[in-house]
């Protein structure tokens, strides 16, 4: 669980560059959440984020974040529990990759864990399979001649091989092509099944609508507020007050209900749609 | 990281700010050679007045600019306290000896005009950059090699490399920054003591941001070329640097100042008598 409170943020403060990143942001994480997080470009949400595992510390007299039992505000944090607990993937993951295979890179996390070369090469191993690469095909290879998508997913194992309970994404699929992105997101749902509490930053209104069971919208360092998908995207004027686009799926559904089609607004996924448009073609 | 000192710009609207970025180099040239010919305490107090007053003029908090003594304090101390215990002078009477060591009053003297020498070394490029932006400068610094360009120097393509790599300084900072956090979000440590394991801590970081660095180059040379840059035959500029009465002004009043400390210097027509006003 990751309970925030009255959080703010200042960048060079006292400078002629001052900024305020983030101000009174109040939130709560529950354990099991898939938890999505929203805004335009500069809203403060990578800022926000990096808060939860402490690579950013909270400012003096600027509120507190909780993560289960850790307080973040406090002065000493015990940082290498915190950072096996919260596992965070940066945008552009595939950026940090840099030992000479790829099973070395996914063993850094488990090392730093201070844990044994056996326990450090099974957690790798399991990471991989996990992130769909064949450890026996992969784990000799050289991280910088795999592609794109493959980069991604080895920093990816990197991360999930430290065993994490919450896994903060930022923009898991920025910059992969559709396949790819489905790919990457099928790989942190089967992920969700042992790392409980997901939270994602996404710009993509698609997978926030399929995947999120909590979208909080941030907007130049506030929070507007935290909705369910349905509630969010089922509401013209909260859609409009916030600056939200549609999910492509609910845009079409919205457009043939204009149309003159019996049909719900507020679908969600691929899935909803094509069963509410059989439906549809049945009666017809 | 974020205290490098090439950043350091502080931004503002003031005279020194507004100045042509060609005249305020070649003022900070002719001052920096006068300072080497500054001999007297009197000629030393001389420039340090215009020194304060650039600097109020600039409206930079003074406390930015002494900052930059910080850099060389140790400098400062370690010459001259060393300077003064071993200056001899055969004419006087050491005030205090220990050993080797000697302290002369004229030691004393010349080791406080070095330490004066250095301290106004370092304070007027630290009012060039607080004042003038890197971009400014590298066209300034463009502008003045255009002679060169005679002797077939490729001076477009030096302030190009230049520009280039001033440009992408910030960014370096900011990547190095993004993947030290992703490195330390997977359990790196860059706190030890021990500067093997500090070295050996930066492989991850390090190794990223030379690919980074590459990739960027590449995309770089890419979008240029796809721009269709031909190097310096027929460019123009986005910002034309202009200079106004004031920057000559300046200037001239700079050659006055100059010519006052040679004066003070060399006796020239007997005018250095001023100087024997002070020590």
């Amino acid at each position: 669980m990751i309970d925030v409170k009255g959080l703010s943020y200042v960048y060079s403060p006292k400078t002629p560059f001052m900024t305020q990143a983030l101000h009174d942001i109040n939130l709560t994480i529950e354990t099991g959440d898939f938890f999505g997080i929203i805004g335009s470009t500069g809203a403060g949400k990578s800022t926000l984020v990096s808060h939860f595992n402490a690579l950013t510390r909270v400012q003096k007299h600027s509120g507190t974040v909780l993560v289960d039992d850790i307080d973040l505000s406090a002065k000493k944090i015990d940082l290498k529990k915190l950072r096996a607990k919260v596992g965070m993937v940066f945008q552009y993951p595939e950026h940090q990759l840099f030992d000479d295979t790829v099973l070395k890179d996914v063993m850094f996390g488990p090392k730093n864990l201070g844990l044994s070369y056996d326990e450090q090469k099974t957690r790798a191993f399991d990471a991989l399979k996990m992130v769909g690469l064949d450890p026996e095909v992969f784990a000799s290879r050289s991280p910088f001649e795999l592609s794109g998508g493959q980069k991604r997913r080895v920093a990816l194992a990197g991360v999930i091989a430290m065993h994490p309970e919450i896994l903060v994404l930022d923009e898991p699929t920025a910059g992969l092509d559709p396949v790819g992105k489905r790919d990457i997101m099928d790989v942190v749902m089967h992920i969700k099944a042992d790392c409980p509490t997901v939270v994602m930053i996404s710009h993509n209104m698609n997978e926030i609508a399929e995947y999120c069971n909590k979208i909080a919208v941030l907007s130049r360092g506030t929070v507007k507020g935290v909705f369910s998908p349905r509630e969010l995207f089922g509401s013209q004027e909260l859609l409009e007050e916030c600056g939200v686009e549609l999910p492509l799926v609910t845009e079409i559904a919205v457009k043939l209900k204009a149309a003159g089609v019996d049909i719900d607004q507020t679908i969600l996924t691929e899935a909803e749609l094509v069963t509410a448009l059989q439906r549809v073609v049945r009666r017809a | 990281m974020r205290d490098v000192a090439i950043g350091q710009y502080y931004p503002s609207s003031s005279v020194v700010h507004r100045a042509d970025p060609r005249f305020k180099l070649v003022i900070l040239v002719l001052y920096l050679v006068t300072v080497f010919f500054c001999e007297s305490f009197f000629s030393f107090g001389f420039l340090t007045v215009f020194v304060i007053v650039t600097i109020f003029l600039s409206r930079v908090p003074i406390g930015k600019v002494l900052k930059s003594l910080r850099m060389i304090l140790i400098i400062l101390i370690f010459t001259t306290v060393l300077f003064m215990v071993f200056y001899s002078d055969p004419d006087s009477k050491p005030l205090a000896e220990w050993g080797i060591f000697h302290i002369y009053l004229k030691g004393i003297y010349a080791a406080v005009k070095l330490g004066w020498r250095l301290v106004l070394l370092v304070l007027m490029p630290t009012v060039l950059t607080l004042t003038s932006t890197p971009t400014e400068l590298c066209d300034a610094l463009e502008s003045l090699l255009y002679p060169l360009k005679l002797l077939h120097v490729p001076v477009h393509e030096l302030a190009l490399i230049m520009s280039i790599a001033l440009r992408l300084i910030p960014t370096l900072i900011e990547e190095t920054d993004k993947i030290t956090n992703a490195q330390k979000a997977r359990g790196a440590a860059f706190d030890s003591r021990n500067p093997f394991k500090k070295i050996k801590a930066m492989i991850p970081v390090l190794i990223p941001l030379f690919v980074s660095s590459f990739r960027r180059a590449d995309d770089l040379a890419d979008a240029m070329d796809s721009r269709c840059y031909r190097g310096a035959k027929g460019r123009t500029r986005l910002k034309k640097l202009h200079f106004h009465v004031g920057d000559v002004l300046a200037l001239l009043f700079w050659c006055a100042v100059t010519v006052c400390i040679l004066f003070l210097k060399y006796n020239w027509f007997g005018w250095g008598f001023i100087a024997l006003l002070s020590i």
